[in-house]
């Protein structure tokens, strides 16, 4: 029958002929299909007796002998403790698929099976064993969402991942009651708890007693376990476009109780449960409505985010040793792995970023480059190193860089924000001025102003940090240093690895691509080249397995590459014609340099990090240096303009000022003499200079001669001393 | 189908059960009694159709009271009500038995919250499943939309008035209303006065305390909305229904005193601690309303005004008469009318990445206090009258630092805080910066004025999840009034505001109604452009650019978009080089103003 159209979403579907809603008829009725009780016992008693796993099948050591779980109960008779054994349900599945489907659609039955067949083996190996060992499912073949939950997996063993968003506080639950007779003083035998409720003796025990009505609850002889109700939530991958996320309650037992705490991504196994509410006094109104939860078989943390893989979690110490790869399915690693082995895969992920942000390739490699990152690293000496890669894009307005921003953050995972409670800039305030004749409005924050030079997100939670600004004036003039561009601290310059100016440049032939680009953002043009690009979620896994599991090494030849590259990009700096070296690379750009390598190999999912790397690295950085760090009065690449905003050949210029001024004052003015206005010194220094000479750069050699003692100010007036 | 046999409106159960008995009995007797209702799941057996006809194709529409704050109460239980609300806060689903076999006869409990007859214990019984939404009346909705489409005068249909009142009427001896309405007239009398002796629900609310919904006033999670609504939904995926889609639910209002009743079973601690998020939303609040027929309203389901073809020649003489009146408005500056009319048409039509194609938003600059509150304030009563939904947002120092703008999810109660930025599509905001002087932004007001500024450049809306933000995409048209060019909500239009006159407005109650549907058509005109305009728009732009090397991506792509909504708004379904050179003169215009 498949007149049914909503699939169970489960693979435990549900035969029309079960009745898909068994959920008033008594096991009896469930059990009464097709199962054996013995069947399961056996076939129980053999996987746990003969799994062996197959990673194990190379091995030749005696230990080996007996089987993985057998080996696992050994364990835990050892050690006395861990009073659960940890089943990895793919190990059932390959085993017995016929013991794993009744498993999964019958669980409350077959998994008492499971403790009880375990407990006679247990007893068999140790009879004086006397924990109980519960068993617990985990690794289901195939999780749901949680938004597919549905009734047909009701009683149904379901694997759901989420976030858990509240943890309720430990309920201590009376398992078994112990009385006391207040008039003889007799304990009763421990009576167990039936369903919530517990049968007080109305007569006490005690053949010599007989009392009624005297036994009383003797709180510290009773047993009681923990419990406790959190609440998952749908993570916000599995949110379709326009919905708001789903919920639902898990009930945690025991050792399972405070094994999440809310922020935590994992995933939980367990059995969905429906329970009616009694909504009203009357028999009429209960029984209609039914609340479900999931009771909890096992919990593991999964990664926190996408991208965000340092600080993977502490998963579960019982299946820690299988961490690796798991969340990755491998037929969707084999797809990224031969992503990887294409020729032009570096070509392919550049055009893959930000498709519809028209040109820019080398800045897209730059953030592509800052989406692999490099690796940190720490010495043995406690020095530390970044791996993460910092840009900054300055542009003239109109150009996408806010754009491009916007993509960068929503390919980030939405889940940066996790690892942070309180996902916004805490505590960041603004002030707003008005300008007095224009009366525009503007929102300056900190000391950078957001409406003008903002810097105004940040890529990653961590430090990676992808910033943008405006010039301060309406266009970016070329002839000012990046700094009196934008009006940003040096020292604050000075971290980006990757700094871009994106200007607008006339030619006809940009021109008309940007018209081309333009049009077809407005219009479906059928006529546009498709090129093969990555689409979104295969870039996501793409990086994040690289980001994960990549860890290139700098090989010889790349080190001697490096060290060659960065000498000669030193000697450059010696340019012809000029006394003063202009130094062009500082030892920051050899960090920037090795992450960039180390980004560029991991986007070939390669452990080496090659010669082809850093020639690359040193292209990317060199391209960036052109835009940001030429000094357009000498044409050559000056570090010193970012550093301290103040180019090489302009410094040399105010040296020769100070020097002309000083020769100047030695030669017109006498040692404690009468003062010189400071205008006629410049009328002076005028007439002797071929250069133009202003007020204000006067007045800053004569700061620099006062410093050195030669000279007094008083206002405007210049005293030689 | 067989529509008189029921009345659909005072007892759509008893429509739902017969057709589901009737239906159950046939499959029984086809499969040999197996279990004919499995198939029923998340299906319709006939009982949909019912009313789709009842409405749809006998002009059932009209004659089912619309449920809103002024007659709840009124309305009796278990009838089939209208209700027009944004989806608020979508609360997942709720599982029920759905079917149960009572003794030889499977009977339903769909679209009630009880089972009407005592369910033997144990029985077989279906687990069936439904999909709950909260739904709040839309925000900003302008009264004018409530017009649109008024139901029947419930006050007037005892199939439909609740017991008690119906009692209290007859003691009160006023039975002129009862007899026309008896008389089957009662949908005609809405306009009529409300006589002596007609009930309020003020009047009678103490008598009937305890058995009517009270009025959701104190729920922190919707402030400033008195009136909500749960909507239970049956057999469709849940992501057919999108946050803030503005809905017209008909179904069966339910209201149960007993449902109403807390929990009498104090020692299952499990309930307590898996409470339901719809305890907040106790019934004797927020009516139930289990939904029969759906549909999402569009603006041009607001208005009144019959079918016609939407020809150019009509278009383009409304399309005068709205101008004249926006230029008048704005005291005779005609290009600031231009823009405000391309504004006013435009609408979000395309989202590439992060990319958004169609947006206007409009800064009208050279505003002071005095004229922003006189133009303004003109202004803004007329955009009220012309679109379903708009809001003024006064921009102050003190509003940014306090307002709740960020609809936020409250992880305790489970529910969706709202905020200011919670609206429908297609809302329209006006946002005064003229109040905003120099001063200091709390973090709360940088974050609220990030909020307005990502929703102006990108058309999307932040949600706080607590552990993480969820992007909602948003259509909002916004115009901003301010004394400079503002920096804090760049708008992608700016003009210098010149005004000649002062504003001078009068409109007949007919040609406001044209206006609305002229918005309303042209915003959803299609748009079908013929490749050889590509090329030619592209040489366009290179010739553009050459002239001015100033011209970036995004002031380009706004020219294109204001040329494709000019040639909309003359009704033509293709842009030509004849608007084009129309923006380029409205460009040209303001740019001049601009200096």
């Amino acid at each position: 029958m498949s007149t049914d159209d909503i699939p169970p979403s489960s693979e435990a579907g549900d035969d029309e002929t079960d009745g898909g809603g068994g959920v008033d008829a008594t096991p009896v009725f469930v059990w009464g299909t097709n199962i054996s009780v013995q069947d399961v016992n056996a076939a129980i008693l053999r996987f746990l007796r003969h799994f062996r796993d197959p990673r194990d099948a190379g091995r030749v050591d005696p230990v080996m002998d007996e089987g993985k779980y057998m080996r696992a109960i050994h364990r835990i008779l050892e050690l006395e403790g861990g009073e659960s054994l940890d089943v990895d349900a793919h190990d059932v599945f390959d085993h017995d698929p016929d013991l794993y489907s009744k498993m999964v659609r019958y669980p409350l039955e077959v998994l008492a099976i499971f403790d009880i067949v375990l407990m006679d083996l247990v007893a068999r190996i140790e009879p004086l064993f006397e924990k109980h060992i519960q068993t617990r499912i985990y690794n289901l073949k195939s999780s749901i969402c949680l938004r597919n939950l549905n009734p047909s997996d009701i009683e149904k063993m379901v694997s759901i991942k989420g976030m858990i968003i509240r943890c309720s506080s430990v309920i201590p639950e009376l398992k078994e009651a112990v009385f006391r007779c207040l008039v003889c003083g007799f304990y009763s035998d421990p009576v167990m708890v039936d369903r919530g409720r517990v049968t007080e003796p109305h007569i006490c025990q005690k053949e010599q007693c007989k009392a009624t009505n005297s036994m009383t609850l003797v709180h510290n002889r009773c047993r009681f376990s923990d419990k406790q109700i959190i609440k998952l939530q749908e993570t916000p991958d599995e949110i379709p476009e326009g919905g708001t996320p789903h919920t639902v309650s898990v009930l945690m037992h025991d050792k399972l109780v405070d094994a999440g705490k809310p922020g935590d991504r994992v995933e939980i196994t367990g059995i969905y449960r429906a329970m009616s509410i009694r909504v009203g006094p009357t028999q009429r109104t209960v029984k209609s409505i039914f609340k479900t939860y999931i009771d909890c078989l096992h919990i593991k943390k999964t990664d926190k985010s996408r991208l965000h893989v340092e600080d993977t979690m502490d998963i579960d110490s019982s299946n820690a040793s299988k961490s690796t790869e798991e969340d990755f399915l491998s037929d969707k690693v084999e797809k990224l792995k031969e992503l990887s082995k294409l020729p032009d895969i570096y070509d392919r992920l550049t055009r893959s970023l930000a498709p519809n942000i028209w040109e820019l390739d080398d800045v897209k490699r730059g953030l592509l480059c800052q989406l692999f990152d490099g690796n940190p690293l720490k010495l043995p000496s406690g020095a530390s190193f970044r791996g993460d890669i910092n840009i900054l894009l300055v542009g003239d307005p109109g150009t996408s860089k806010s754009q491009l921003l916007q993509y960068m953050h929503k390919l980030s995972p939405r889940g940066i924000y996790t690892s942070g409670r309180g996902s916004s800039a805490v505590g960041l305030t603004a002030y707003v001025t008005k300008d007095p004749e224009t009366g525009e409005t503007v929102m300056e924050q900190q000391t950078v102003s957001i409406a003008k030079a903002g810097i105004i997100a940040s890529l990653n939670a961590r430090t990676s940090v992808l910033a943008c600004a405006n010039p301060t004036e309406s266009r970016y003039n070329p002839r000012l240093s990046v700094i009196d561009n934008i009006h940003l601290a040096p020292t604050l310059l000075s971290r980006f690895d990757l700094i871009y100016l994106i200007l607008d440049k006339a030619d006809e032939q940009t021109d008309r691509r940007l018209a081309k680009h333009i049009v077809s953002l407005h219009f479906e043009n059928p006529n546009l080249e498709e090129l093969e690009v990555l689409d979104l979620q295969t870039l996501v896994s793409y990086i994040s397995y690289a980001r994960k599991y990549i860890q290139p090494q700098l090989s010889d030849e790349a080190a001697e590459e490096l060290t060659r590259g960065y000498v000669e990009m030193r000697k450059r700096g010696n340019s012809p014609g000029s006394r003063k070296k202009v130094i062009t690379a500082t030892a920051r750009q050899i960090e920037s340099l090795i992450r960039l390598s180390e980004a560029l190999a991991r986007m070939r999912f390669s452990e080496v990090v090659e010669v082809r790397d850093v020639v690359e690295a040193f292209r990317l950085l060199e391209v960036a240096m052109q835009q940001s760090a030429t000094d357009h009065a000498t044409g050559t690449i000056d570090m010193d303009l970012i550093m301290t905003g103040i180019s090489a050949s302009e410094r040399q210029r105010r040296e020769n000022l100070v020097a002309a001024t000083r020769n100047l004052i030695v030669e017109k003015m006498q040692l404690g003499g009468p003062s010189m206005r400071m205008i006629e010194l410049l009328e002076e220094l005028r007439k002797q200079s071929s250069m133009e000479i202003h007020l204000h750069e006067l007045r800053g050699a004569l700061g620099t001669l006062m410093t050195e003692g030669a000279v007094i100010i008083h206002g405007d007036n210049v005293k030689r001393v | 189908m067989v529509g008189p046999q029921y009345d659909l409106v005072g007892n759509p159960l008893g429509a739902v059960r017969a057709t589901f008995e009737r239906t159950a009995a046939a499959a029984a007797s086809e499969s040999g009694g197996a279990d004919p209702v499995a198939a029923f799941r998340g299906k319709d057996w006939g009982a949909g159709d019912l009313f789709r006809s009842f409405l749809f194709e006998q002009d059932g529409l009209g004659k089912v009271p619309v449920l809103d704050a002024s007659n709840l109460g009124l309305i009796k239980p278990n009838t089939l009500v209208r209700y027009r609300g944004m989806v608020q806060d979508m609360l997942g689903n709720e599982y029920y038995i759905g079917a149960f076999k009572d003794g030889s006869t499977w009977r339903t409990n769909k679209y009630t919250d009880f089972s009407p007859f005592s369910m033997p214990h144990p029985c077989d019984s279906h687990l069936w499943e439904r999909h709950l939404f909260h739904c709040v009346p839309a925000p900003g909705q302008n009264s004018w939309t409530l017009e649109s489409s008024p139901g029947p005068d419930v006050r007037r249909m005892p199939n439909c008035l609740a017991p008690e009142l119906r009692e209290k009427r007859k003691r009160d001896g006023d039975d002129d209303a009862m007899d026309v309405s008896e008389n089957g007239h009662g949908e005609s009398s809405f306009c009529k006065k409300p006589k002596e002796g007609d009930v309020h629900v003020s009047s009678s609310s103490t008598e009937v305390a305890g058995t009517v919904p009270e009025m959701n006033g104190g729920d922190h999670h919707i402030p400033g909305s008195s009136f909500s609504c749960l909507v239970k939904i049956y057999d469709m995926p849940e992501s057919q229904v999108k946050l803030n889609d503005v809905i017209e639910f008909i179904g069966v209002y339910t209201f149960d005193p007993e449902l109403a009743a807390p929990s009498d079973n104090p020692d299952d601690i499990m309930l307590d601690l898996m409470e339901d998020v719809t305890v907040q939303l106790p019934p004797s609040k927020v009516p139930r309303l289990h939904c029969l027929v759906w549909r999402k309203l569009s603006s041009h389901d607001f208005i009144s005004r019959p079918v016609v073809e939407p020809s150019p020649s009509l278009l383009k003489g409304i399309r005068q008469s709205l101008l004249s009146h926006l230029t008048l408005v704005l005291g005779n500056d005609e290009l600031a009318a231009q823009c405000l009319l391309l504004h006013l048409l435009s609408r979000l039509r395309n989202r590439v990445d992060v990319v958004t194609v169609g947006r206007l938003s409009l800064n009208f600059a050279g505003f002071n206090k005095e004229s922003a509150s006189i133009f303004g304030n003109q202004l803004y009563s007329l955009i009220q009258k012309l679109v379903p939904y708009s809001q003024a947002i006064p921009l102050s120092i003190d509003y940014l630092n306090s307002a709740t703008l960020q609809p936020r999810k409250d992880n305790k109660s489970g529910r969706l805080v709202t905020g200011v930025l919670q609206l429908p599509q297609g809302t329209h905001l006006t946002f005064d910066e003229t109040l905003l002087q120099t001063g200091s932004l709390t973090s709360k007001g940088v974050e609220n004025t990030m909020l307005l500024k990502n929703l102006m450049e990108s058309q999307k809306v932040d949600y706080d999840f607590e552990y993480y933000k969820l992007e909602m995409a948003a259509d909002v048209q916004l115009l901003t009034l301010s004394e400079g060019k503002s920096n804090i909500l760049p708008s992608d239009l700016v003009v210098p505001f010149r005004p000649s006159s002062v504003p001078t407005v009068n409109a007949g109650a007919e040609e406001t109604e044209s206006w609305r549907w002229y918005l309303a058509t042209v915003r959803s005109l299609p748009q079908s452009t013929e490749p050889e305009t590509y090329q030619m728009i592209q040489d366009e732009m290179v010739s553009a650019m050459r002239d001015d090397r100033s011209l970036g991506c995004s002031e380009l792509s706004r020219w294109l978009t204001m040329a494709q909504i000019m040639a909309s708004s003359f009704g033509e379904k293709s842009l030509s080089l004849e608007h084009w050179h129309m923006v380029k003169e409205l460009e040209r215009l303001r740019k001049q103003r601009m200096q």
